[in-house]
């Protein structure tokens, strides 16, 4: 019996072999069911979906795609319940750490035969965020770059340009302050904006190595280096950067200080482009620099949160999946769905081109040639969802008593000894 | 023991009150007149503050447009009726049948059966999540529209019972008794004695299931899954992003969702303000 079930595995991982190369050369047909749960439910992502189970089907007709797309937040916690009770074929999710509970439960396939050597040398950049335990657990097909968002016509007015190093970059929030305004809009009533902040200083400070090891609880949070971070954050605060009451906005109630020109930029990720365009900043009011060194002895490191693909372990047709995988990608496709009129965001295969979008270009720029230190994730990605909890919790709670450093670090090393285990 | 009639109050109490029922009407709505005017607000007023202001282009077609034709929204909305209706036509007839057995007829267990309905409704149904989860897997109903009617209908018999039985106790016995000495089957006896004097309790107990069930957002979150399910309380959420939340088409979402009910409620206001008193007053 057993050896008639590894027959059947060896032969269907055959078929699935066959089915890989001659789906390059686009002519194998895929046959029965494939079930994909999204949660690309805004109506710009929700098109791209349905625009690429559309081409899919196309190019297999006699293929049934069943698509479900399911609002974003609510499928975080409908995860948990479809992955092992009614599993669906293909599931989105996110990179890095934010995978390892599934990876960990076993509920995520192993598809570390679909990352063969071609797919890992175009995907090089975020191959790192998709391997949990030396093992390939999904694919990536979005991301897209954090930095400095600023108002070009307030730095114009000011004479300011872009910073270099962290002097200019507290010399130039000082003349902003200095002309009755603001450096810079948060709204970290939500935590996670203050997060943004914390990877930046910290990465700028003590580089990408030790923060990515801080996020893995290697290091203590009561540690000298991690208080240097501290230490400049506080600098910032001490200037009176921030905007006052930053605790009662979310980030998007945060952006009309940048919109009336209250504050001068925002850190943020490139999504935060779109509402404020729309909102009448046109590209000679808007612009985009890198998070500027502090400590010029450690590589610049970016943030890059990569959206994700993966095929659950109970999945009934895994065979399709990895095709599906596989098509999402292509460079062809990633081109595609990437553009300024689809996500809007960065492509994840060298081989693809960027749209003419003046941030995406930056970004891309920035992404591929000048974060040699490495790409992470974003906090609440890299570091487990309890630790990202209490230590965001801590960030937000030293940007209104920075005085209380010493005991929030303390609980934040309490909760790291609690947590990783 | 009840307040004076404003007529007959002094004049100075009088014009207090008209000058402050409008503040307070006001006060009470904002709420909801926020909503209204977001739902015809391009998305970029709120990225600009403009959250109480004139709108700054009158978007009523498109914000409307993209909920009805460029949106799961039909489809919640319709999940929703196929939900609902249903679950009301479910409830009431069992807790009609239940509260006939229960108020009429005479036996041992009958008080604690009754305890029994009574005792269900004070279950937090937050503490059964998990096992009807796993129940309705197990029965092959999760993400169905039929599971989330059947729970409904188990969840919501309790209540409807208490109220059904205690209508019934208070219908005159004579009556029952009269049509036994006839000779009527007991099923005849419900069906035309009891049944066409409940009419006002039906009539109010449907409404309010049909508002309890149309707003229910926990079971659907918890038993179903997307557009092919679940109903429009829990579609709404649909129109929010990773990041941005899109208040604007939520509005005009949450406005086309409260319709409904809101109808329901000025169609049959009379049976609504009855069934929320029946019982209260004997």
């Amino acid at each position: 019996m057993t050896s008639l079930k590894t027959t059947l595995a060896a032969a269907l991982a055959g078929a699935t072999m066959l089915a890989g190369t001659a789906f390059a050369d686009g002519h194998a047909k895929l046959t029965g069911d494939l079930k994909i749960f999204s949660d690309m439910s805004n109506p710009a992502p929700r098109a791209v979906m349905e625009g690429m189970v559309a081409r899919f089907g196309e190019m297999h007709p006699d293929l049934n795609i069943e698509l479900t797309v399911i609002d974003r937040e609510a499928y975080k916690t409908q995860i948990r319940n479809f992955l092992t009770a009614d599993a669906p074929d293909v599931a989105n999710w996110y990179a890095a750490n934010r995978m390892r509970p599934y990876v960990d439960a076993g509920l995520f396939e192993d598809i570390s035969d679909v990352w063969d050597e071609q797919m890992s040398t175009e995907l090089a950049s975020t191959k790192g965020a998709m391997t949990l335990d030396g093992k390939q657990w999904g694919v990536p097909y979005t991301y897209y770059q954090w930095g400095v968002y600023y108002r070009k016509d307030i730095y114009e007015e000011l004479g300011l340009s872009e910073p270099s190093n962290w002097d200019e970059f507290k010399a130039n929030c000082q003349a902003v302050i200095d002309s009755g305004k603001k450096c810079f809009t948060l709204g970290s009533k939500f935590l996670w904006t203050a997060a943004g902040w914390f990877d930046y200083l910290n990465m700028r400070t003590n580089g990408y190595d030790f923060h990515a090891a801080l996020t893995n609880g290697e290091i203590e949070w009561t540690d000298d280096r991690v208080k240097a971070t501290f230490a400049n954050w506080r600098e910032l605060l001490d200037m009176g950067a921030f905007i006052d009451d930053h605790t009662a906005y979310s980030w998007q109630e945060s952006l009309p200080f940048m919109t009336n020109g209250d504050a001068a930029a925002i850190l943020k990720g490139n999504f935060a482009v779109a509402p404020l365009r729309e909102a009448g900043l046109d590209d000679s009011k808007l612009d985009f620099h890198q998070f500027p060194a502090i400590n010029p002895d450690v590589a610049l490191a970016e943030d890059a949160p990569t959206d994700t693909f993966h095929i659950p372990a109970n999945a009934s047709n895994k065979d399709n999946a990895k095709a599906f995988l596989k098509f999402v990608v292509s460079a062809e496709n990633q081109t595609m769905i990437n553009a300024g009129d689809a996500l809007g965001q960065l492509p994840v295969n060298n081989k693809s081109s960027v749209d003419e979008d003046k941030f995406l270009l930056e970004g891309f720029e920035m992404l591929s040639s000048n974060s040699p230190g490495g790409v992470a994730q974003f906090f609440d990605r890299d570091a487990p969802a309890e630790m990202a909890k209490v230590a965001m919790e801590g960030f937000q709670e030293f940007m209104v008593k920075p005085d209380d450093i010493d005991r929030i670090l303390g609980k934040l090393e309490r909760a790291r000894g609690r947590i990783y285990k | 023991m009840f307040p004076t009639p404003l007529d007959k109050r002094p004049p100075s109490a009088r014009v207090t009150y008209q000058a402050f029922l409008p503040l307070a009407l006001i006060a009470w709505l904002l709420p909801l007149l926020a909503v209204a005017i977001f739902s015809i607000k391009p998305g970029a007023d709120f990225t600009n503050a403009n959250y109480w202001g004139v709108p700054s282009s009158f978007n009523f077609i498109e914000n409307y447009g993209q909920v009805f034709f460029n949106s799961d929204m039909p489809k919640y909305l319709l999940n929703s009726f196929l939900i609902t209706i249903p679950t009301v036509i479910g409830a009431v007839a069992l807790s009609a049948m239940a509260g006939f057995a229960l108020g009429v007829y005479k036996f041992k267990a009958n008080i604690w059966l009754f305890f029994m309905f009574v005792a269900g409704n004070f279950v937090p149904f937050q503490i059964l999540m998990v096992p009807v989860r796993d129940l309705t897997l197990d029965l092959g109903l999760y993400n169905t529209k039929t599971g989330l009617v059947l729970f409904h209908v188990a969840f919501q018999t309790g209540f409807c019972t208490l109220f059904m039985r205690n209508f019934i106790k208070a219908l005159p016995y004579e009556l029952i008794e009269a049509a036994r000495v006839e000779g009527i089957s007991e099923i005849r006896i419900f069906w035309y004695v009891v049944l066409p004097l409940m009419k006002p309790a039906l009539a109010a107990l449907a409404v309010l299931i049909f508002t309890f069930i149309w707003n229910d957002y926990f079971w659907a979150v918890v038993l179903t899954q997307g557009p092919d399910s679940q109903p429009v309380t829990a579609g709404i959420t649909a129109f929010n992003s990773e990041f941005r939340a899109m208040y604007h088409m939520m509005s005009a979402g949450s406005i086309v969702a409260a319709l409904p009910p809101v109808a329901m409620f000025f169609l049959m206001q009379k049976h609504f303000i009855a069934g929320l008193t029946l019982g209260a007053v004997k």
